[in-house]
């Protein structure tokens, strides 16, 4: 056979070539068993390649339908919370809450696999020569009843997968955005919530405007007489205060306005709540009051800062406060005490945040410091900041920090060092967001910018500059901006969910 | 005598015996429980390897002879490797450079013989092979009839193209 190939010519041998070599071809996924296909589909991570692989025949169809391959990239990509959590989620996060809600719940589904899926699971992963057991299915029961009856349920890990990809698809270069005047012109945005139920924004003109969750129908909440500079939410319940230096519940269903607390000399510049009934300003008057909701009361009244109480964190019974004295002070809520002091800033704490086992301030002194709670030890001071740090997130062993300077700092807690330095902004950073995957950050250059968490990189800009960014919250599949554009106050409301009609 | 330098012989499909170091053949999962379950009369008896030819069997037990050094793979060793998902080291890339036949035999005989670091190469291979392509350079790569109908096609693309953004 050799000595004929060489009294070939080019040409024919071409011919030669072009006959032979279909038949060296095979079709892998008809060769191998299913076990094998599903096994070569794991290695492929690159959710267009499966998709063109499922165009290729029927064979590659049916295999490329078969779910693990898809929950395997669920996996991979980290797609691990369920989108139909996102429409009934009850994570209230937002603005630096207690900032850990731990992401390692385990990748649930709200529906059991289809019949088939669960069929071609068990025959397609018999036996212990697989990696089958890490790829089990275990929460799909777990959590059926508790999913959101509401809007779309994933029913399958390749539609969830569809879905998160198209949502990150659109965070990366896309997204509908429905802008709103805000009147009159002149507020400033002090403050922002994003509630499963409402978008809530507070200004210095003592307004408070609730929202639908599409920023649509808005209710005025009217009764503080001058700027609002705090408020959080709980469910329909509003707690706000202000330069009037009155604590105000209000119910935002309905918009009424249920108690107005009096007791704090100036004003009222931090809040939070420890529990549904429960909440907990700080002010200007170097005090903390503890007060009942419900019962429209003082319970208690923390003294020890010796100038104005700016932020605060609570995580349980522990409320922790940065005050202008340059101290922060560690609380027990139900003793009604002062159970630590931390003293090493040498300037005016603007920032703090506490995950239960750890507190991390921003100083006007261009630091940030870690705390532990419990013994009031400074564990570390992070440098790296030119100017006043008023932004402080943490989550897990991350923290992340904005400046005065325009920049945005990732550090790892683990270490203590610097992960990311963003030169994120021209002037100061004014609002700072970051979850798993993206950091984003509102200055007062007027632009919004989306951070790749793990890279450092800018993934884009929202919105096209303004004059100025008040206040930027975000949470899975929406951002809200707060801006100043053309003199104008304006609430955009992003969407990055993919069309209904997308995910049928 | 009995050791890792012992010299055992394997019998494949098309009976041939095969002699190897049993250091090599028990990088092979099935060959090393067989070797533990029948003990010394390994010594004197061929191993039966009824599900791979010869060829296919020098190729494999070459594989294993290149890595007969390497550590164990541990158990949660599967998650970590599985992220780099083209590494491919340079003579495991060299090793799989054989027709297709051979490769999906390679494939077939790693799975049997229970050598999951060659399995997984072989995998990645064909993984390698199906990446970044567009469905009809799928089917040339594979020689791969389109059977769907011209509206079933359309349906399967679009069905697709939230991946294609």
């Amino acid at each position: 056979l050799a000595e004929i190939l060489n009294l070939c010519d080019s040409q024919q041998l071409s011919f030669v070539h072009d006959f032979v070599s279909p038949r060296l071809k095979k079709d892998p996924f008809k060769t191998l068993p299913n076990e094998l296909c599903l096994r070569v589909l794991t290695f492929i991570d690159d959710p267009r390649t499966l998709a063109r692989s499922s165009q290729v025949s029927k064979r590659w169809h049916e295999l490329l339908s078969d779910d693990m391959t898809w929950k395997n990239l669920c996996d991979r990509h980290s797609y691990r919370r369920l989108s139909a959590s996102s429409s009934g989620r009850n994570s209230v996060a937002i603005d630096r809450l207690p900032s850990i809600i731990p992401r390692t719940c385990p990748y649930t589904l709200p529906a059991p696999p289809s019949d088939t899926s669960s069929r071609l699971y068990d025959q397609y992963f018999p036996g212990p020569s697989t990696s089958a057991p890490n790829l089990s299915l275990r929460s799909f029961d777990a959590t059926a009843d508790s999913a959101s009856p509401q809007r779309r349920k994933a029913i399958s890990y390749k539609s969830h997968f569809k879905q998160r990809y198209m949502v990150e698809t659109a965070w990366r270069h896309g997204g509908r955005v429905k802008g709103r005047h805000i009147k009159p012109d002149q507020g400033v945005v002090t403050s922002l919530h994003l509630t499963p139920k409402y978008i809530v924004v507070a200004l210095d003109n003592a307004k408070i405007h609730v929202f639908d969750t599409e920023g649509d129908n808005q209710k005025t909440l009217q009764g503080h007489i001058m700027g609002v500079w705090a408020m959080i939410p709980q469910g329909d319940i509003l707690v706000s205060g202000g330069c009037d230096r009155d604590v105000r519940v209000w119910n935002m269903a309905t918009g009424e306005s249920v108690h107005t607390l009096r007791g704090h000399t100036s004003t009222v510049r931090c809040l939070k709540m420890s529990d549904a009934d429960t909440a907990i300003s700080g002010s200007r008057d170097t005090t903390l009051r503890i007060w009942d909701i419900k019962a429209g009361i003082c319970k208690n009244v923390l003294v020890g800062h010796q100038a104005s109480v700016r932020c605060l964190e609570i995580k349980g019974d522990i409320a922790v406060s940065g005050s202008y004295d340059t101290t922060a002070r560690v609380w027990s809520i139900s003793e009604g005490r002062c159970l630590r002091t931390l003293t090493g800033h040498f300037s005016q704490i603007y920032a703090i945040a506490f995950d239960g086992t750890r507190v991390a301030t921003g100083s006007l002194d261009t630091s940030v410091r870690i705390w532990d709670p419990n013994t009031g030890q400074c564990h570390a001071t992070l440098q790296g900041h030119t100017s006043l740090v008023g932004q402080v997130q943490m989550r897990g062993d991350i923290l992340v920090t904005g400046g005065s300077d325009g920049s945005v700092r990732v550090w790892s807690l683990n270490k203590m060092t610097p992960i990311h330095r963003l030169a994120a902004h021209d002037n100061s950073v004014t609002s700072l967001q970051f979850d798993d995957t993206r950091v984003v950050s509102g200055g007062s250059d007027g632009r919004v910018k989306v951070w790749d968490l793990e890279t450092g990189h800018l993934v884009r800009e929202l919105s096209t500059p303004a004059d100025a960014v008040w206040r930027v919250a975000f949470e899975e599949e929406k951002a809200v901006i707060m801006a100043s554009r053309a003199s104008r106050t304006i609430m955009e409301v992003w969407s990055f969910s993919p069309p209904e009609e997308a995910l049928v | 005598m009995s050791g890792p330098n012992q010299v055992i012989r394997l019998m494949s499909s098309d009976s041939v015996e095969i002699p190897v170091e049993r250091v090599v053949a028990e990088r092979s999962i099935l060959i090393k429980n067989m070797l533990e379950d029948i003990g010394d009369s390994a010594l004197t008896d061929p191993i039966p390897i009824p599900n791979v030819n010869e060829a296919v069997l020098r190729k494999v037990l070459d594989w294993c002879t290149h890595h007969k050094g390497d550590p164990p793979a541990s158990v949660d060793d599967d998650s970590d490797s599985r992220k780099k998902t083209t590494d491919i080291e340079e003579w495991d890339q060299k090793f799989m450079q054989v027709d297709q036949e051979m490769l999906f035999e390679i494939i077939l005989a790693a799975n049997y013989l229970d050598i999951k670091a060659l399995l997984d190469v072989g995998c990645k291979t064909v993984a390698n092979m199906i990446k970044g392509k567009s469905p009809e350079e799928i089917r040339r790569t594979f020689n791969i009839q389109n059977d769907f109908t011209p509206e079933e096609e359309d349906q399967i693309r679009r069905e697709n193209e939230w991946a294609e953004e």
